[in-house]
């Protein structure tokens, strides 16, 4: 995938937050989306850690990533970032505090980044990076409603059926030990559930 | 200021992590700019959250079991349970223009305040501090529900309600067995069978 098309796609994904009216809002959207710095990320790899301190703003433009919430002895695998999705650190964006998860990469990834002083830099100059940041943190909210609705269930299929109804590519990118952390069920459960599904 | 309803919005402004001193200006217009309480009764559906409300709303007393229609149950669920002191809203149709998956019922009798969207996005205009307030705010429903995934993840019924008790001992307190159980995420037999199991009651 050439450079152009990458940049084309985190274009793309901007602009269905911020929706510029005038040339000079896609000028700076696009100058915006010109500053991400792409790399690649092997699989185990943190995307951030418990540590960092230089906050940023991940793009996804291939393979996948898990966000583990540190609280007690084990860390939780919360939420999965998939391709063409945005993926940051609320507590090191918005609080400026030390990150209470990590991610790390499960499938080999591309991922697009910028410091987050160059996203709020943005938001303070235009109305635009307002409605970016405030779009980001709208779709964050989403995306734990949609996790939430998952665990509600009560029984292991249930929860898979739920969690492919978000994401229909679940079975295909996400390996399974950490698919069963994520529902919240012990392998030997999930490998059950998917047969009585009829997937296994 | 004299009504006792603008008091606990304020308090609730005030504890944001994002505010300080000098968007005291602010938070007193958004005070000012909420209507008069509604109150309904135990059991009624808030209606004024019908579609397409995109209001913001402030439950200044009682409580609101947040409900959906769960494809894979009979029943509707509970998404969330709601105490006094906290803002809510129809997500689907603020962020998204889209008809609410969610309502609102009330747990207890409520009394609820409404701020109007187009009065918040004068507010918004005025008071660049209003949008700080607002991610504040967005962000801390965000943490919570962070929190309570952890728990919706715990293998053990006895877990999640030992969850409840300590992080949330102000729902724990009013919470019927019925709805605890929806509250964590278990069946009324998973949790009848965890407090036989246990020989310890609820209260």
């Amino acid at each position: 995938m050439s450079l152009d098309k990458d940049y084309a796609t985190i274009f793309q994904a901007l602009q269905e937050y911020v929706r510029p009216e005038e040339e000079l809002d896609y000028e700076n959207l696009g100058k915006l989306a010109r500053s991400f710095v792409i790399k690649t990320v092997n699989q185990d790899e943190n995307l951030w850690e418990l540590s960092s301190s230089n906050a940023q703003l991940h793009f996804i433009l291939s393979g996948a990533f898990g966000e583990y919430l540190v609280q007690g002895k084990n860390p939780q695998l919360i939420r999965f970032y998939r391709k063409e999705k945005f993926a940051f650190s609320e507590d090191m964006i918005l609080y400026s505090a030390r990150p209470a998860t990590y991610a790390k990469c499960l499938v080999e990834a591309r991922v697009a980044s910028i410091p987050a002083n160059v996203l709020m830099s943005y938001v303070q100059r235009s109305q635009e990076g307002v409605k970016l940041l405030t779009g980001l943190i709208e779709l964050s909210m989403t995306e734990y409603r949609n996790t939430t609705y998952e665990m509600l269930q009560t029984s292991g299929t249930d929860r898979i059926n739920a969690a492919l109804e978000q994401f229909p590519d679940l079975l295909n990118i996400i390996p399974r030990k950490e698919l069963a952390d994520y529902l919240g069920i012990s392998r030997a459960s999930l490998f059950r559930s998917l047969k009585q599904i009829d997937i296994e | 200021m004299n009504n006792d309803f603008k008091k606990s919005v304020l308090q609730f402004f005030q504890s944001l992590p994002a505010y300080t001193q000098d968007m005291e200006a602010a938070c007193m217009a958004i005070v000012d700019a909420f209507e008069e309480p509604v109150r309904k009764k135990k059991g009624d559906i808030i209606t004024e959250l019908s579609p397409p409300n995109k209001d913001f709303w402030f439950l200044h007393q009682g409580y609101l079991k947040e409900l959906y229609k769960n494809k894979f149950q009979s029943d509707d669920t509970l998404f969330n349970f709601i105490p006094p002191g906290s803002v809510f809203v129809n997500e689907d149709s603020l962020f998204y223009n889209q008809r609410p998956q969610h309502y609102f019922k009330a747990y207890t009798d409520v009394s609820i305040v409404g701020l109007k969207i187009e009065n918040f996005e004068t507010l918004r205009i005025k008071f660049p501090a209003v949008i700080q307030l607002y991610l504040s705010g967005t962000a801390e429903i965000q943490r919570n529900r962070r929190s309570r995934l952890l728990m919706l993840r715990m293998q053990s019924t006895q877990d999640r309600i030992n969850w409840v008790r300590e992080q949330r001992g102000d729902l724990y307190k009013v919470l019927d067995r019925v709805t605890l159980a929806q509250y964590i995420g278990v069946s009324r037999a998973s949790l009848y069978r965890a407090f036989d199991k246990t020989g310890k009651s609820q209260y």
